[in-house]
């Protein structure tokens, strides 16, 4: 596979703030990338650059092989979906569509029968066949979602940018579009790249999932990589799925962390994180605690919340931390506990994950 | 605020002392605009109503001891120096108000420098225009020495209006419109003019109002030939009848017409707007 799009050591500074620094990542043709970071980790940042909104203050950007640094973002052919969908209010669904066709410095479209027929196709592709004389203010959310997407993916890009497309749109929609774009993209076949600051949706959509931290590229790898094996402890905080306790590892597989020691694999030392999966711990009543395998935390019960598919139980641990427990009701019964009562919270010490500074 | 209905009638006074401060003048002024002519004079009682003063202005009284208002050149002039200040200082402003949507180097001294313009007493830049008018040989007109000084007057005004237009702009829909393939030029052409089109009329009426009537900077720097407040005002220092008055009625109805024509300009897209969203609501 050859990288379309290739990102070399780009640094960007607003004021004394460094949003990317000294980032390298490639995109390979038809790839769908999820990009996952928490607000201020320089996403959008990155994503305005490869648009051409935003000039690096080093480091180069290459479209199949050539510096776009000269290159304008009109002559980039790099499509942009922006988080509040950004549609021309002054015209219509179906000249929204049409704009670019009509407009573009590159071999307008001027014969009416030939746009109409492409701009038609393409409202039919994302499913506002009918709609296409309403005004932008006329049409819902997930419409206006669909009008973006459409108006720029019928200028035919190399490659289309999503700034958090499904950030405005409620969670019903948002399961919605996540299948539509996937089912878009397998009709075209486009290099995508979608920032999200949603872990499930990064997961869910990326063929591989880049994560960013501090303008720096924390991890890229597939979405399992990305979920079962962190490749640091701070990827680990951003997928909100791991218990995290701070301490140090004398290299004897003892972790001593406030209030507890937790067992992990002998090998590292030193100061480190130790994180535990949600759905990877067990509750027993406290006295058993003794017959428990692996190792554990003793924790009061506060609450619990359910989401149809899971329950989470939250219990207060030692040093007042909060730690949750992740049931998946389609292999697990969810079970009562009592607020207030002391309960054994064990898992396998090989599941837990121990990352040292 | 315990006492609110006491709140409320001192607001409703108040705002009726405004108002009737406001268009007092005005009304006295159309009274006294159809005092009988050409004996009556600018004062009460009225004689007799008649409209005599009216067709005085036109020209369609007999020769009487009034001479008729040296007016008709004058209003020709000032409308269209009004026009030429109008389309000047919105494009400029327009232009200006784009250039400050990026923080350039020195942006802040520039914007004080633009908006001197309303600042500065008229008086002084009108004779400072034509001093130096006088010392670089340039003869001073209407259409060139006063023009400068009113594209200098009504371009911080016109900057302004711009200035908070583009600040509410979204610029989203540019950047769409670029990731597009569309030049900036024909963005702007496109995209923002259209959006920012309210604001340009806004403009545009302040500069066309702000020209058609200024005086100060006009008095030193229009030469011979003079503009309409000029002409009004050459006609006080001899005696005054109420022939002006009538002209006065008149040209406050033109500035109204043209707060209308503004009005039905603005309108225009929210009724669009408006229209169809009570479509859909039959739909």
């Amino acid at each position: 596979m050859t990288a379309v799009l290739e990102l070399k050591n780009v640094t960007k500074r607003f004021g004394g703030e460094v949003a990317l620094d000294r980032l390298s990542i490639a995109l390979e043709a038809n790839e769908y990338i999820s990009l996952l970071g928490p607000s201020g980790s320089g996403k959008s940042t990155l994503l305005r650059i490869i648009a051409g909104f935003e000039k690096p203050d080093a480091g180069d950007v290459l479209l199949e092989g050539r510096s776009l640094a000269q290159v304008p973002a009109y002559r980039r052919g790099i499509g942009f979906v922006s988080q509040g969908f950004a549609l021309f209010p002054h015209l219509s669904v179906f000249e929204n569509v049409a704009f670019g066709l009509r407009n573009r410095e590159d071999d307008p479209l001027r014969d009416g029968a030939a746009l109409r027929r492409r701009v038609d196709e393409m409202l039919g592709l994302v499913g506002l066949a009918d709609l296409g004389d309403r005004g932008t203010d006329q049409i819902s959310g997930g419409q206006k979602q669909r009008v973006a997407l459409a108006r720029t993916l019928v200028a035919d890009p190399k490659i289309i940018l999503l700034d958090e497309p499904l950030g405005a749109l409620d969670a019903n929609l948002r399961t919605r579009m996540r299948v539509e774009l996937r089912r878009i993209r397998q009709q075209l076949g486009i290099t995508f790249v979608h920032v999200t600051g949603n872990e499930d949706e990064a997961l869910a959509m990326g063929d591989r999932v880049a994560v960013l931290d501090r303008g720096r590229l924390a991890q890229i790898s597939d979405p399992d990589s990305v979920y079962n094996r962190p490749e640091s402890a701070r990827v680990a905080k951003f997928l909100n799925c791991y218990n995290m306790f701070e301490g140090r590892c004398d290299g004897d597989g003892v972790f001593q962390t406030s209030g507890a020691s937790l067992s992990c694999s002998p090998d590292g030392a030193g100061p480190g994180m130790y994180c535990v999966r949600f759905d990877k711990i067990k509750v027993t009543p406290a006295p058993a605690a003794s017959q428990a395998a692996g190792t554990g935390i003793q924790a009061t019960f506060i609450t619990s919340e359910y989401s149809g598919p899971r329950i989470t139980y939250f219990f207060r641990g030692p040093g007042e931390k909060v730690l949750e427990v992740e049931y998946h009701l389609s292999h697990q019964r969810p079970e009562e506990f009592s607020v207030g009562d002391e309960y054994w919270l064990s898992w396998l010490p090989d599941e837990a994950l121990v990352y040292f500074q | 605020m315990g006492n609110r209905p006491f709140l409320r009638s001192a607001l409703a006074f108040y705002t009726l002392l405004f108002i009737s401060f406001l268009y007092a003048p005005f009304v006295v002024l159309g009274i006294l605009s159809f005092q009988a002519g050409p004996e009556g004079g600018p004062q009460f009682p009225i004689i007799e109503w008649s409209v005599y003063w009216y067709e005085h202005i036109f020209g369609l009284t007999p020769p009487s001891r009034v001479a008729p208002l040296p007016i008709g050149e004058a209003l020709i002039r000032s409308l269209s120096l009004a026009f030429m200040t109008m389309v000047t200082s919105t494009v400029l402003g327009t232009m200006t108000a784009q250039a400050f949507r990026r923080r350039f180097k020195g942006s802040g001294f520039v914007f004080y420098l633009v908006v001197l313009g309303m600042i500065v007493p008229g008086v002084l830049v009108g004779l400072g225009l034509a001093l130096v008018a006088n010392n670089l040989g340039i003869s001073r007109t209407w259409w060139g020495t006063a023009y400068v000084a009113h594209v200098l007057y009504t371009f911080p005004f016109a900057f302004l209006v711009m200035l908070a237009i583009f600040n509410r702009f979204d610029r989203s829909v540019e950047e769409a419109a670029w990731s597009l393939g569309v030049t900036p030029m024909r963005t702007f052409r496109k995209v923002t003019f259209p959006l920012i089109f309210p604001g340009v009329l806004s403009s545009m009426l302040f500069a066309f109002t702000l020209s058609y009537d200024e005086f100060p900077r006009t008095l030193f720097a229009a030469g011979a030939d003079l503009t309409l407040p000029l002409a009004i005002y050459g006609t006080f220092s001899v005696e005054i009848h109420p022939n002006i008055f009538a002209f006065g009625v008149l040209t406050t109805l033109f500035s109204f017409s043209i707060l209308a024509v503004y009005g039905i300009l603005m309108s225009l897209s929210v009724r669009r707007a408006r229209r169809a969203s009570i479509q859909e609501d039959i739909e």
